[in-house]
């Protein structure tokens, strides 16, 4: 049930021991599970007794779903209702998924909304969204940049729009590359580091303050976390100040919604939104013209963007998912959904239940 | 929680007057809510304003200290300065810091003691389970634009330039700082600046492979109002900052010590402060300007005469007792849910849940029977 060719997550075969320990009678997985990973079926037979392989129409029959990227409409459709899907959903940017599930009656467990009560999300992987991207750039920089591995060079210079949980894990994959090796590798070499600095809203509304900011910037992140989606923080003429052979890197992932009134837009104007199977664009990529009437493009630089980042090193992705999950399905093993307890119970079961979808929708 | 039949002890904690974290009422409901018999010392978070009945409606008993520190399993947040009142066995919960304290786990394990050190519970992926960064670096931030407002009143005027905070190291707490550092330390300063049109904040931070780089610092120091050490050092022998680099800074620049590394001379290799020359400050004074007599208590030897206001606790998330203390109480639920079910430390499996795993990891028992060649940094 993967949505792209470059999609190549599934959950591991520890994953499938620990739904066997925690009490599934039975465990389906769609054939050729696990070949993204380079788990075979071998391992999957392995590691639970009560498993075997079969169709997707098989695995959309059970009564726990459980798939990481949120199945189309048309696989929705096919989930019984009462049965319980434990996937990204998304629900506050995704009415109409909510409204589908409720409809349906089917019990969605949204991964990215289980969080504690301080907010704090207990199934992500924020840190493949900052690493990664930021590998993949300073990437790039390096192949453009004559003089990467040198002494002499000046430090580079990152600028990282917005401050919160994944602006904060690029600033500390910025400054070692991205890449933990490489920066080992540079600094035998005393090759200067990088400075990375970090702005807010209340620096990145100032035109003049941020293009004079561009101006000496080699890498230009976006890590923002928008009140506003449907206005830029840089509007795509203040790029005009970028250097040439400046990179920028979008790890905020919002997508061009052009249809609605008013669009939304991306952080950073004109930068191509991509996904796991094409996530650079150089300035003369296809991808720029496909927006064109609807976003300005006219000031171009090598882009990266991906609607997935963490998805670029899977097996690492779904160890991680696999051991945050692991409470969460022990306790939707154990026990119906209608007695799973918001105010009481284990933080677990507190959070888990927050993220049911009609709960959630009760509180929204 | 489980129904296994532990009891537990909540003593308080004797440090500076400016120590008034306790654990909070929910963390003891949670665990009388499974009739565990719990044992919390008289006057416990009166200094979040709290009282006693607040712990008797939660579900504990109240009990002098010999009482508190008399239960199967005992909860204090800072390590006690003696353990003569913990039976032998029990189970001591606290911020022990195995790698550091040898003299402390010899006596430990002298007295025939279990322990957990909050400190050292990882997951899988070595992250530590209770634990308070943020607090370290907003804490330690919020102080330090406090006293940069003293110094450099022109932090309040429209016609200044971007503050300039200058951040050493990226690691966890730096990543935090960054954050802090954005929002002037405080969301409610940074929210009237902003109404007043304030120009904002630029948080630089930098890694080892330039903190290393003397001509890279030099220069940079002169352009920053507030300089932040988030350093995790590998020589901790060696300072970043020499104390005559310290006159690069302007005269009203802050500086802000969120590390904390003791001055430990006599340790072999000696330990030194990341920027050398500045005194350490603790929950009752935690703001040294340049003519503090803290200044006067750094060791003999090392240079001191380069000065400015520096912001340093040993303890900062304790600026903030209660919102630290809801935390830590919430991060310890499940946990000592899970030692419950367990039966105590003895019941820890290596190969049990998440929870259980980490525990075991922070035991006393795992620290001492870790492979002879595991090195701490």
């Amino acid at each position: 049930m993967h949505k792209e060719a470059g999609e190549r997550r599934d959950f591991l075969p520890a994953f499938a021991a620990v739904l066997e320990r925690a009490g599934a009678d039975r465990i389906v997985l769609e054939e050729g599970y696990g070949a993204g990973v380079g788990a075979g079926e071998a391992e999957y037979l392995g590691a639970a007794r009560r498993l075997r392989f079969g169709t997707l129409e098989d695995c959309l029959a059970q009564n726990v779903v459980v798939v990481v990227r949120c199945p189309s409409e048309d696989a929705l459709e096919r989930i019984r209702p009462g049965s319980v899907l434990v996937s990204m959903l998304h629900y506050p940017t995704r009415p109409a998924r909510v409204e589908l599930l409720l409809a349906r009656g089917i019990v969605g467990v949204s991964m990215d909304g289980i969080e504690d009560e301080g907010g704090l999300r207990l199934v992500e992987n924020l840190e493949g969204v900052a690493w990664n991207g930021t590998r993949e750039a300073f990437r790039k920089i390096r192949e453009r940049h004559p003089h990467f591995d040198h002494p002499d060079r000046r430090p580079l210079h990152v600028t990282c729009l917005g401050s919160g949980r994944v602006g904060g894990l690029a600033v500390h994959a910025a400054t070692r590359y991205g890449d933990p090796r490489l920066r080992e590798e540079l600094a035998v070499k005393l090759v200067p580091g990088v400075e990375v600095t970090v702005v807010d809203f209340d620096l990145t509304r100032h035109e003049d303050y941020l293009r004079t900011r561009l101006a000496t910037t080699d890498l230009l992140i976006d890590a923002t976390h928008r009140l506003d989606p449907t206005r830029p923080v840089v509007p795509n003429r203040w790029l005009a100040d970028l250097p040439e052979d400046a990179v920028i890197l979008d790890l905020a992932a919002d997508p061009y919604q052009l249809d609605l009134e008013p669009a939304l837009v991306k952080g950073v104007e004109g930068v191509p939104h991509g996904d796991l199977d094409r996530y650079v664009f150089e300035t003369d990529d296809p991808a720029y013209d496909a927006l064109e009437g609807g976003v300005e493009t006219k000031n171009r630089r090598v882009a990266l963007s991906c609607d997935s980042w963490p998805g670029l090193k899977p097996r690492r992705c779904m160890e991680r998912y696999g051991e945050q999950l692991e409470p969460v399905m022990e306790l939707i093993l154990s026990r119906p959904a209608d007695t799973w307890d918001a105010a009481g119970g284990s933080h677990i079961e507190r959070a888990v239940a927050r993220a049911e979808v009609a709960r959630w929708a009760a509180r929204a | 929680m489980g129904g296994t039949c532990l009891s537990f002890g909540f003593p308080r904690m004797y440090r500076e007057a400016g120590e008034r974290r306790d654990f909070l009422p929910p963390l003891i409901a949670s665990l009388a809510s499974t009739g565990c018999d719990v044992v919390a010392e008289r006057g416990i978070g009166s200094g979040m304003g709290f009282g006693d009945h607040d712990y008797l409606a939660a579900g504990a008993r109240i009990g002098d200290e010999a009482a508190a520190y008399a239960q199967d399993v005992v909860v204090v947040l800072r390590s006690p300065a003696r353990f003569d009142l913990l039976n032998p066995g029990t189970t001591l919960v606290s911020m022990l810091h195995f790698p550091t304290r040898q003299s402390r786990v010899a006596e430990l394990v002298e007295r025939g003691l279990e322990a957990i050190s909050l400190d050292s519970i990882e997951d899988d992926d070595g992250t530590r389970l209770v634990v308070n960064p943020r607090a370290v670096a907003w804490n330690g931030l919020e102080a330090a634009f406090q006293a940069l407002s003293r110094t450099w009143p022109a932090l309040e005027t429209a016609e200044r330039a971007p503050a300039r905070v200058l951040i050493m190291g990226a690691g966890l707490i730096g990543k935090h700082a960054v954050e802090a550092a954005t929002k002037f330390g405080d969301t409610f300063r940074a929210a009237w600046y902003s109404a007043l049109g304030l120009p904002g904040v630029e948080a630089i931070t930098v890694g080892r492979n330039l903190t290393g780089c003397e001509r890279y610092l030099r220069a940079r120091l002169s352009t920053i109002d507030i300089l932040v050490d988030a350093t995790q050092r590998e020589d901790p022998s060696r300072p970043l900052i020499r104390n005559a680099w310290l006159a690069r800074l302007p005269e009203h620049a802050v500086v802000c010590d969120l590390v904390v590394d003791p001055y430990l001379l006599d340790a072999d290799p000696p330990t030194v402060r990341g920027i050398e020359g500045i005194p350490q400050g603790d929950l009752d004074r935690y703001v040294l300007p340049p003519d503090d007599p803290a200044w006067d208590r750094v060791p003999s030897g090392i240079p001191t005469g380069e000065r400015r206001t520096v912001a340093s606790c040993y303890s900062w998330p304790g600026v903030h007792p209660r919102e630290c203390m809801e935390l830590y109480g919430r991060q310890l639920e499940p946990l000592l849910g899970t030692l419950l079910e367990r039966g105590g430390t003895r019941g820890l499996r290596a190969d049990g849940t998440p929870l259980e795993r980490a525990l075991r990891r922070g035991s006393l028992r795992a620290w001492i029977e870790r492979p002879a060649d595991l090195v701490v940094v």
